[in-house]
């Protein structure tokens, strides 16, 4: 890697960090590297100082507590490929962690660092989204916790404080008759996505819908919510109508452009497509219905 | 050899040294001599030092006092440079020098030839013609210094609007590319065209049926795992340039040096060490390696130059942009009367296509493929754009690439027109199995195929008639995914070749082997090919082993040495095997008929009384086989006991001047499942059957087969060079330039046939480039093929998910989600309906 000369530091707790943070001019926050380096590598990115966070071990967790599923800013992609629990209870973060880029960037690269990277192509910010999740900030002021639909301000920038650090990623623990799923549309693998929708639902005892969550991956400048597919989902009972219509909704939600990948026309009615695959999932992951496809 | 034709033009070296009691290899027998010989998988003798990480490359070469280049390149398509700074990086510690267009012309090395003879900045002189072109070089003490003194490099642009389309660049006002060239008054570079037009146009008029596509041939890159580099060492007290550098082609690549820099050939040594990948891209020199030899010769120091990945991409030999259109003429029953092809090719900034010198398009005039058909002709327009220059023939012998992707389709496009199964018009018009050796309208001379065959062996392996089947079910019953089978019956012309219609920058395109035998025994075989993977140090020691008797073992070859090696033209256009491979047989020859004389005056024989076995890899004499002697034998017998009217030792070489080239020729079939909702394509099954006459190693073979079909469906599927208006490589890097992986690769189902050559002396035919040439047509035809019933005719490279979801949705094939699905409510579930 021939990068500008640097400043590296490295700090063991949380503490030290947000100090770090505070005390230097203009610092970079090193995690998994998976997004940083290779900017690093071309000189897209020329920090003086890099404030690399791999030696504070107190961040590597991945545990239920307190009715959240939490994730430590150090925990990677492949923590939750292998987690038992996420296999159990999580289907979108199942889902989506082995559609991550490839085996050697998901052994490297962090779930945090790659919502804190902020770019509309990662996965996990609308896995957030989907699950009403939150991020967790230490800074000079003490910890506040942002909601992911405030963090994302638009393409690789966010609501986070430049003293402040994210220690973890977290969504409030599934109800019993709640599903997931994430659906992601890639042309290799190791390629970013092209769309990709994230689906969550909850269901009452009547089976009607008490709780949707949509989000949207590279269809807009931020990782983005579909708002009025969520309202047309909540109270009904689930239907291939009703998902199709709910996908419609989305991909009229959604904002994409064209690229050499693929024309916007074409991602938006990738977006109706991978929303419905993503809420029959969801739903069938609920115990809410079985699907079978008729031919 | 079996069953092979007649053929007038057998080469005198051949007569002379094939001996009328031996008839080279069996192929049917795959010999299994058990000393290593023709047909035996070897394992590769080059796997130990590669798999243990002890391969030497040109980045693993570090000298005492080696200085590092960088170069500066524009991020400007065209624009004119008004100054160019270097001061600040100067001033840099470790910055020993900045170089640009001034210095070089200082030392006339301001400028070097393509291979096309067009003339090409070494750093740019006056006018940027491409993104990424060079610019301006520093050397500097490690490569970090050097990037950083890049970076401190100013120079002042003058903008100037870009074309990047050839048709674009065509037009009356488009941006001039060439303003430095007299009488280039537009980007037009050449017309070529090739056989009979009238003819054509009469058999067009008078045909039952025409059909006719457009088809692009996307701009790719080969994209060798290791980038170009270099590492220049000039020896001002020997006054001799030595150059480790990256080269498909060590021995032309030093005719050439020598011609650019003035230093006398015989004070030039080129050395090609280990070479992670060529595929074409490491054929034409590159500024790189002129500034990385100027630097050392003015600074007199060592100095290396290796490019990062996205340099590679941008700026060196990319392959194929080949705008196409196929036209056929048919009568109703699907004989193919005639062709015609018209090419719109974008050579991009300068004319560097890498091709022998007479075929400015390469040997594209093939596309009359496996079939005989009267009457052809094609036509091609090269053009001038601002874009990086190329044409390389990437793991493919000069445009036949393009020119077997253009006849396949159009197969298909015929096929369908007149509603018959695609495998019916090939056999209808493969060039029967008996009219071998053949002429076609475009006057190649195909030397032996037996094309029905391989497609047979394909169909069968691949259970043709059953996907049919499965396909009119799924049409029938409207399935969410369709079935779409493609067959490709390709030809390829290889073995570059005859000295009498191909050069290289006017070097005929002979090669060479030079055998030498120990007193011990073993032997050292020298080549004038390079490999770059396709383990030449194991084939070429086999041909030796099996002509000689002796082990594969004993034979090490040497490559890639300029100051060692007899001169060649080097490995491309599956060449290596047609023509060195034959050299190296012929070599083994003439050190076998000095045996003789040996084996004669050891065994106390008379010379014309001692026999070759091959079998047992022995000399005996006639009607005493325990009156034997071994090679081994005959070796010590060579150094320590020489008959009297021979010289000692044990050693011949042979430059061997191919009278024809080679013809390898196989069947692929591959199904594909296409999803109606997303567009995306799956490989349902993947077969290839191919001839590449007689097999030396097979499981090289095997290997070649399956990195090739990778490169085809990366071809067919992900990857292109594309570019914005401004002129800005898009696809330029491995985010963006997307290359295959084990992920995206089907399972492979190999066959073969053999028939072979019966001009080369062993009956080889090369089958490097096979699956790279054959496979992009199967994959397309495959993907049409899904489609076709309701009236797709094409789809175009690489077949995104996007376009081919497009192609379904314009054609009522596209579905949502819900069309085909229903949810079931459990009984008990939280999710069965109320009665409201």
């Amino acid at each position: 890697m021939k990068s500008a000369p640097f400043e590296h530091h490295e700090p063991e707790s949380v503490s030290e960090a947000v100090s770090l943070l505070e005390s230097l001019d203009d610092p970079t926050i090193l995690a998994g590297g998976q997004s940083l380096v290779p900017m690093l590598r071309f000189r897209l990115a020329n920090p003086d100082v890099v404030v690399d966070i791999n030696g504070i071990d107190s961040l590597e967790y991945l545990r239920e507590e307190d009715g959240y599923l939490k994730l430590g800013a150090l925990a990677r992609h492949a923590d939750v490929e292998d987690s038992d629990l996420i296999d159990e209870r999580y289907g979108s973060f199942a889902d989506t962690a082995p559609l991550v880029a490839d085996p050697q960037i998901r052994n490297r690269g962090t779930v945090v660092g790659s919502v804190a990277q902020a770019d509309p192509k990662g996965d996990w910010g609308s896995v957030l989204i989907a699950h009403d999740g939150e991020v967790v900030v230490e800074g000079p002021d003490g910890e506040r916790a942002i909601p992911a639909d405030e963090f994302f301000l638009l393409p690789y920038d966010t609501t986070l404080g430049e003293e402040e650090l994210i220690t973890e990623a977290r969504v409030p623990t599934p109800a019993d008759r709640e599903g997931s799923a994430y659906h992601k549309l890639k042309r290799k693998t190791g390629d970013y996505a092209m769309a990709g929708v994230a689906a969550r639902l909850r269901f009452d005892d009547d089976g009607r819908i008490e709780s949707a969550g949509i989000g949207m991956t590279a269809v807009d400048i931020t990782n983005a919510r579909a708002s009025e597919a969520e309202e047309a989902l909540e109270g009904e009972r689930p239907s291939p109508e009703l998902f199709e219509e709910a996908g419609e909704l989305a991909a009229e939600a959604s904002n994409p452009e064209s690229d050499e990948h693929g024309d916007a026309s074409y991602k938006e009615r990738m977006v109706d497509v991978l929303a419905q695959r993503a809420l029959g999932d969801a739903a069938e992951r609920a115990g809410a219905v079985k699907r079978r496809v008729t031919q | 050899m079996s069953s092979e034709p007649d053929n007038p033009d057998v080469p005198d070296a051949e007569t002379e040294y094939q001996h009328p009691e031996d008839d080279g290899p069996d192929p049917e027998k795959h010999c299994g001599h058990g000393r290593g010989g023709m047909g035996e998988e070897v394992s590769r003798k080059e796997d130990k030092r590669f798999i243990t990480g002890r391969g030497d490359y040109v980045d693993d070469i570090k000298k005492p006092g080696m200085l590092h280049c960088e170069i500066v390149r524009s991020p400007h398509a065209h624009a004119r440079i008004e100054e160019i700074d270097g001061s600040r990086a100067m001033a840099m510690d470790d910055v020993v020098a900045v170089l640009t267009a001034d210095d070089l012309l200082e030392h006339d090395l301001a400028t070097m030839p393509t291979l096309m003879d067009d003339t090409q900045d070494v750093l740019v002189n006056d006018k940027v013609k491409f993104q990424s072109q060079e610019v301006a070089a520093v050397i500097a003490k490690d490569r970090y210094a050097a990037k950083d003194g890049a970076e401190k490099v100013e120079v002042e642009y003058d903008v100037l609007d870009p074309v990047v389309d050839a048709e674009e660049a065509l037009k009356e006002d488009a941006p001039l590319v060439r303003d430095e060239l007299e009488d280039q008054e537009d980007n037009h570079i050449f017309d070529w065209d090739t056989g009979n037009e009238e003819e054509t146009q009469r058999a067009f008029d008078a045909a039952d049926v025409t059909v006719e596509e457009d088809m692009e041939y996307q701009r790719l890159h080969p994209a060798p795992i290791e980038t170009c580099g270099a590492v220049a060492d000039w020896d001002p007290g020997k006054d001799k340039m030595t150059v480790h550098m990256t080269s498909q082609a060590p021995h032309a690549h030093r005719t050439l040096f020598s011609q650019v820099s003035g230093i006398p050939e015989h004070k030039v040594r080129i050395v090609s060490p280990d070479v992670g990948g060529g595929f074409g891209n490491k054929v034409p020199i590159y500024p790189g390696y002129v500034v990385a030899a100027a630097a050392s010769y003015v600074l007199e120091q060592p100095v290396k130059w290796v490019e990062e990945r996205s340099e590679n991409i941008q700026t060196t030999g990319f392959a194929r942009d080949y705008e196409m259109t196929g036209e056929i003429a048919a009568t109703e029953d699907g004989e193919i009367e005639a062709v015609r092809v018209d090419v719109l090719a974008n050579h991009g900034a300068y004319n560097a296509a890498a091709q022998p010198s007479k075929f400015p398009a390469g040997f594209f005039n093939i596309f009359t493929g496996s079939y005989d058909i009267d009457a052809a002709y094609g036509s091609l327009t090269a053009a001038f754009t601002n874009t990086a220059p190329g044409g390389v023939a990437y793991r493919c012998s000069f445009r036949v690439t393009e020119a077997v992707y253009l006849i396949e389709r159009m197969v298909k496009v015929l096929a369908d027109e007149l509603d018959m199964d695609p495998t019916e018009v090939r056999r209808k018009n493969f060039i029967p199995s008996d009219a071998f050796p053949y002429e076609s309208a475009t006057g190649w001379n195909y030397d032996s195929g037996d094309y029905e065959k391989a497609l047979d062996k394909a169909l069968e392996m691949a259970d043709y008639e059953e996907y049919r089947e499965e396909q009119r079910r799924r049409i029938e019953n409207d399935a969410d995914k369709l079935l779409g089978i493609g067959v490709s019956s390709f030809t390829e012309v290889v073995g570059a070749g005859p000295g009498k219609q191909c050069d290289i920058a006017g070097i005929e395109m002979f090669d060479s082997a030079d055998l030498r035998v120990n007193p011990t025994g073993n032997a050292v075989l020298r080549v004038g090919v390079q490999t770059q993977g396709q383990g030449h140090e194991t084939t070429f020691a086999q041909i030796v082993a099996e002509e000689l008797g002796m082990d594969v073992d004993d034979i090490v070859v040497e490559h890639g040495d300029t100051d060692t090696e007899p001169y060649g033209l080097g490995t491309y256009g599956s060449r290596s095997t047609p023509v060195a491979g034959a050299a190296a047989a012929v070599a083994a020859r003439k050190v076998r008929d000095k045996a003789k004389s040996i084996a004669a005056n050891e065994l106390e024989a008379a010379e014309e009384d001692i026999e070759w076995d091959r079998e047992s890899g022995e000399f005996h004499v006639a009607g005493a086989p325990d009156r034997s002697i071994t090679i081994t034998e005959i070796a010590a017998g060579a150094f320590m006991n020489h008959p009297d009217q021979e010289e000692p030792g044990l050693e011949a070489t042979n430059y061997y001047d191919p009278p024809e080239m080679t013809y390898p020729f196989g069947s692929y079939v591959v199904v594909v499942e296409v999803d109606r909702e997303t567009g995306e394509v799956e490989f349902e099954k993947f077969v290839a059957v191919d001839d590449c006459g007689n097999r030396i190693n097979p499981m090289i073979i095997e290997g070649q087969i399956h990195g090739g079909l990778a490169q085809g469906i990366g071809t067919a599927m992900l990857e292109e060079v594309t570019y914005d208006d401004n002129g800005n490589v898009t696809g330029g890097d491995f985010m963006n330039y997307l290359l295959p992986t084990a992920n995206e690769i089907p399972n492979f189902e190999t066959g073969h046939t053999v028939t072979p050559s019966p001009h080369h002396p062993i009956g080889a035919k090369g089958v490097g480039e096979s699956p790279t040439v054959g496979s992009p047509p199967a994959i397309v035809n495959a993907v049409t093929d899904a489609m076709s019933h309701a009236g797709v005719s094409h789809v175009e490279m690489p077949m995104t998910p996007d376009r081919v979801w497009k192609t379904l949705s314009e054609h009522g094939l596209d579905i949502g989600p819900a069309d085909n699905v229903a949810f079931e409510f459990d009984d008990d579930g939280a999710g069965e309906p109320a009665d409201d």
